[in-house]
Parts: structure tokens; sequence; C-alpha cells
């Protein structure tokens, strides 16, 4: 995929004025953005030319914002990021069970709005280039050693099932080792990928977050399968099954 | 009075019954009883006194040699007679002064024989033994039945008062059966507005049928009030959210003075932030997700290691690991509000996970100033705040404790909070394990 022009983003929203601004602040932020009214106007400008991205409102009227979730998902892998006017965490869940990439609850700045379309932007393009597949990754669950990751909810079961929570920070990098095991991977380039996902430059050095995903990873008894690799970095030794 | 006033509805009805049990026998006794008994004692004191005079004058046209032998021949099975030439007699005894008038009514002659008249002491009840003296001075004796009327003994009580003890135990037995009803009905009433409505099945006397009927239509009243006011918060909370985002987007485009700016972010976000405390307050008590499998003491140690990250001052303490089942979401934000209330107030936190038994522990600690004893209960009630309006500086609408309220009570487990010996805060959250 190449990005010659400014990524392109399909925004659906009800409330008249919101759209407006909303797609204002994006345009200013160097995407070109068209916007929808309805489900059925998002129809049409996605058949007009594909899109990078969709900003979809689920509380919209007409179809059910969740049916109109589903056929999206059917019908395309267009990165989702859906704006939750009721910001309640069930919604959350549900639109990340539903394959949306991201979620942002209502009311929001455009930093933060930007930042997200930003990191899943970047997601994405990582995700094309990563041996990992795109599909598998987005929503897929992975397994190792009776561990299971789910990438939707971005959630860390233990072997006995019970959901162990996990920062963002931490989530990428776990995520990053198992995108890569049993490959030594230098601390460079464990900053640099944990930097690229978080979509924000964190100051959390590497060792502090590599030691508390051990810890965690530990803490239900056995040993964490990170090994570190003296003078060069870390290595995830466990065999990682994608289902 | 205040006896009578803790006795139950059982209890009332029984004594009632009582009562009227009560005047019934007294009333039986009084005149029912008293005119028959006259009756039979009329009879008893004419018979008696006919057997008496007949045989007093056979016996006193008789030698004094076959006197014994005529006595004996005299008697028959009911009415047995002795005599003897001479003995020492017994007095009568007073409580047959009555029937001895009624017999010397009858026979004026045996006033002269001086009648005695006692009881027998031992033997069959309730039995006459009695004597006259004949004109020689010897001796007639005499022993014969009476009706029980003349004597009140206790036997003649208890079985005057078996029927009535009867039908108190039957009645008891009855009004217990009536009135489980209204157990029911006060244990479902204790339960009302704690979840959705169960109705009351419909039995026992149609009084009490009607009550329930009330009672469940009542119930889904209660039940429809609540449901809306709920949905009407979620709604002004879910309308406010598009005006609210529509400010924040605007206010970007004004090219305000950053100084101007920052404070309206502020006052937007403080906005969104009651908002959400409002909503997590109402869906707390309802929500939709199912409790699952989750490690607290990680979830814990996560929140803590943040807010460490953010660079203040909060540190974690005790197990590594503690399986508990929980609503992540409720719980994760319960933990978080707990945690962000010590470091408001306190400015440091030490938060430690334990487990006691069967139960996980969290305790909060912090050296703030704590709550005043007398406010340690009103801090879990809505809407309230310990801050007065002027020194207002917290943010939220005083949801933060009745959430975590609502959260752990969801879990099964308790909130507990206490002032250190030391100063500070103390919070405990206590939720049992998962099994296994």
């Amino acid at each position: 995929m190449e990005h010659m022009q400014s990524p392109s983003i399909v925004l659906v929203e009800d409330d008249g004025p919101l759209r407006t601004l909303t797609a204002r602040a994006l345009r200013e932020n160097g995407y070109t953005v068209r916007t929808a009214a309805t489900g059925a106007e998002m129809w049409v400008a996605l058949e007009g030319e594909p899109a990078d991205l969709v900003v979809l409102d689920i509380m919209l009227p007409g179809t059910s914002g969740i049916e109109l979730f589903r056929r999206l998902r059917r019908q395309s892998d267009v990165p989702i990021i859906f704006v939750s006017a009721r910001g309640s965490e069930e919604d959350r869940v549900l639109g990340l069970e539903l394959g949306a990439d991201d979620y942002v609850a209502k009311p929001f700045s455009t930093r933060e709005l930007v930042a997200r379309i930003g990191a899943v932007l970047r997601r994405g393009n990582s995700n094309g280039s990563d041996s990992a597949g795109d599909s598998g990754q987005r929503s897929g669950d992975i397994h190792f050693e009776g561990w299971t990751v789910s990438m939707a909810r971005r959630e860390l079961h233990s072997p006995s099932g019970a959901m162990v929570d996990l920062t963002g920070a931490e989530f990428d990098l776990l995520a990053t080792f198992m995108g890569q095991p049993q490959r030594v991977l230098g601390r460079e380039r464990l900053i640099e990928l944990s930097r690229t996902r978080l979509g924000d430059s964190s100051d959390r050095s590497v060792d502090v977050l590599v030691s508390r995903l051990r810890r965690k990873l530990s803490a239900a008894g056995g040993n964490a399968p990170i090994v570190t690799v003296r003078g060069v970095g870390y290595m995830f030794r466990a065999e990682v099954n994608r289902a | 009075m205040t006896l009578f006033r803790r006795f139950g509805l059982p209890e009332r009805l029984l004594a009632i019954l009582l009562l009227v049990a009560g005047v019934d026998f007294a009333a039986n006794t009084l005149l029912f009883d008293r005119a028959s008994r006259f009756a039979l004692r009329e009879d008893d004191a004419a018979r008696v006194a006919e057997h008496l005079v007949i045989a007093s004058r056979a016996i006193e046209r008789t030698t004094s040699v076959d006197r014994a032998r005529v006595a004996r021949d005299l008697s028959t099975p009911r009415f047995a007679f002795e005599w003897r030439a001479k003995g020492r007699r017994a007095s009568g005894s007073v409580a047959l002064a009555g029937m001895r008038e009624q017999i010397l009514d009858v026979a004026t002659e045996l006033d002269r024989a001086d009648l005695q008249l006692h009881l027998k002491s031992m033997g069959a009840s309730g039995n006459i033994v009695g004597s006259v003296q004949l004109s020689d001075r010897s001796v007639l004796q005499f022993e014969t039945y009476a009706s029980n009327a003349w004597t009140l003994n206790a036997g003649r009580i208890a079985t005057l008062l078996l029927p009535t003890l009867v039908l108190v135990v039957l009645a008891w037995v009855l009004f217990r059966a009536t009135l489980a009803p209204l157990g029911t009905l006060v244990r479902a009433t204790r339960k009302v507005g704690a979840g959705p409505p169960v109705a009351v099945a419909e039995q026992g006397t149609e009084e009490v049928r009607e009550l329930i009927r009330a009672f469940n239509a009542m119930q889904q009243r209660i039940h429809q009030s609540m449901t809306d006011r709920t949905q009407s918060m979620l709604a002004i909370g879910h309308d406010l959210r598009t005006p609210i985002a529509r400010m924040q987007l605007r206010l970007e485009n004004t090219g305000l003075d950053s100084e101007t700016m920052g404070d309206m972010t502020g006052d937007l976000s403080e906005m969104r932030h009651m908002l959400e405390s409002l909503q997590a307050f109402v869906e707390t008590g309802g929500s939709q997700l199912k409790a699952d499998r989750l490690d607290v003491a990680v979830m814990t140690q996560t929140l803590v290691d943040t807010a460490a990250d953010e660079g203040r001052d909060a540190t974690f303490h005790g197990l590594e690991s503690l399986e508990i089942i929980a609503r992540p979401v409720s719980l994760r934000r319960a933990l978080s509000n707990l945690l962000e209330n010590a470091l408001h107030y306190a400015g440091s936190v030490r938060v430690t996970v334990s487990r006691d038994g069967d139960t996980a522990q969290i305790a909060f600690d912090d050296d703030g100033p704590g709550i005043p004893e007398d406010r340690l209960d009103d801090v879990l009630q809505p809407f309230v705040r310990l801050d007065t309006a002027r020194s207002r500086d917290t943010p939220g609408m005083g949801l933060g404790l009745p959430i975590v309220h609502r959260a752990v009570t969801l879990e099964g487990g308790t909130l507990q909070l206490r002032n250190n010996k030391d100063g500070g805060l103390c919070v405990l959250v206590r939720i049992p394990c998962a099994i296994g």
C-alpha cells in the first residue's frame, strides 16, 4: 500500500454540526475526509472510492449501529474506529468484539482522535510489513504455553482462564514479542516498535516494561517465556499458535 | 400493653380465641352447669334420703341380734349398709353440708338421727359415706355414690377443659397456615428494589391474595419507576455528550489565549468526568457484563504501576497473583477510584493485596486527613461530598465511593472504611476468592 497522498477517512456521524466540526479538524490534520450522516450514505461514500479508515458513530439512527458494523466488517477489511456516545464499557467490549480497531468515547478532543487514527493506520501498515497476517493479528486469538491473547479485546488470559491486566504499553510489547517468537530482539528495536504502536513517545524504559511483563507471566507459577540475551536484548522463547 | 403489642398476629388471634373459650367455659359453669347440678343434687338427695329412711325404719324394728344381717340384706351394690352396736362416728365434712341440708329437707326425721356425711377419702372417686344414729344409739353406716356434680375436682376440670385445649392447638396450627403467606410477603418486601421484581405467588385467604396482588402491582410500579429514572439519567448523559463534543471541537478553533483555552478544556473535561461517573454509578447496579475469572493482584498492581509511572506516590505490596470471579470492568473502576481518592486526599497510597481464608483483601492505606468518624457511613451515599461547597476542589459528583460500594457489593464483597490510629484512612475491599 502506498501513501503518496493523504490517508482517506470516511466519517459517519448523525449530528450535523459535530460532523462538520470533526471533518474540519481531521482535514486540518492532513486527512482527506468524506462524511456520511447515515449508514446508506456511508455505503455510497465507500463505493465511490476505497477508504483507509472509517470513523463510525455506533448510535446512528436508521440501521442499527451494530448491524451496520457487522455488514461493514463482512464486506471490507478497512480499519474502523468507532465513536460511542454512551461511552460505556459494554459498548467498548462489544465494538472490539465486532472487530473494531479502536474506540473513542464522546466527547473527544481533536488531539485524542487524531492520535487514535494515527495509531490505527500505523498498526495497519506495520502489520502489512510484518510476517504476521493482518486479519489474524487484528481479531484472532493467539496462544502460547497455555496463555491466550485476544488481539481484538487486547486481553491476556492465564492458563487457568483468569484475565491478567496489562497496560497498553505492556500489551504492545507482548504483541511485538509474539510477532517474532524465538528471535532475539535488540533493545533499540523494541523501543522503536513500542513507540510506533503506542503512537506516543514513552520515556519508560523497555527494561522496566519487560520486567513487569515477565512478573505477570510468572505470577501464577512457572517461568516467564521471555529470556534476556546479555548485551543484545530479549527473546520470546515460547511457541506461538494462532487460532 | 407493650407486651400485647409485641405479640404476633397468630398469638393475638389465639388470645382472642382463648378469651372466647374462657367466657364460654365460665358461662357454662356458672349458668348451665349450675342448673343441671342443682337437678342432679336434688335427685341424689332424694334417693339418699329415701334409702336411709326405709333402712333405718326397718332396722329399728329388728332385734339387735338380726340387725347386722338385715343391714347386709338391705344393701345393694350401689347403696351399702352396715350396722354397729356402737362406735365412734366421724363428724360430717363441711363440703357436704349442702347435701345434708337437702336430704334433711326431704326426710326431717333424719335430723333427729344426727345424719353425718363425708367423702370417702380413698378409693372410688366421688363416693359418699355417712352414718345415722338409731334411737338406741346404735349406728347405721352407709356408703353410696354421688353424682360428679358434688365435687369439682382436677380430673373433672381437665375433662371439661380438654375440648378447649384440642381446639386451641387446632386453632394455632390453622392460624399459622393461614398467616404463612404474610411471612412470604414480608420477606419479599425486604427485597424490593434490590433486583428485578419477582412476583409473589398468590396463596392463602382472599384477603391475603388481595394483599399479594396489590404488592405485586406495587413492586412492578416501583421497578418501572426505577428503570425510568435510570433510563432518563442515562439519556441525559448520552444527550449531553454530543454538545460537549461540539464545544470541545469549537473551542479548539477559537484561537483564544492559551490560559483561557486551558481553563475551558479543564471545565469540559470535568463535565465529561461527571457524566462518566454518573453513568458508571447507574450502570454498576445492573451491569450486563458477566463475571469472569481474573487476577485481582495483577489488576491492582497494574493500576498502581500506571499511577507510579505518572510520577505519583503509589506503592504495591503483598501477593503477586490472586484469582477471583468478578466483573473486570466495574472492579477495575472501583479499585481505580480508591487509588485516585487516596492520591487526591492524601497524596500517597500503599496498596496491599492479601488473602484471608477464602477472601481476597485489597487494602488502601494513606497518610491523609481521614474521614470524621460520624461521616464514615455518609460517604457511601451517592451525591454526598465531604468538602463544603466553598472548598470544593474535587472533580466529580460525589459518586466515587458509591460506585466502589456498588461494584464490591455486586461481587458479594464488602467495603470497609476506617481511620488508622496514627492518622490516615484505610479502605479495605474484601471479595470472595475463586473456588479451586
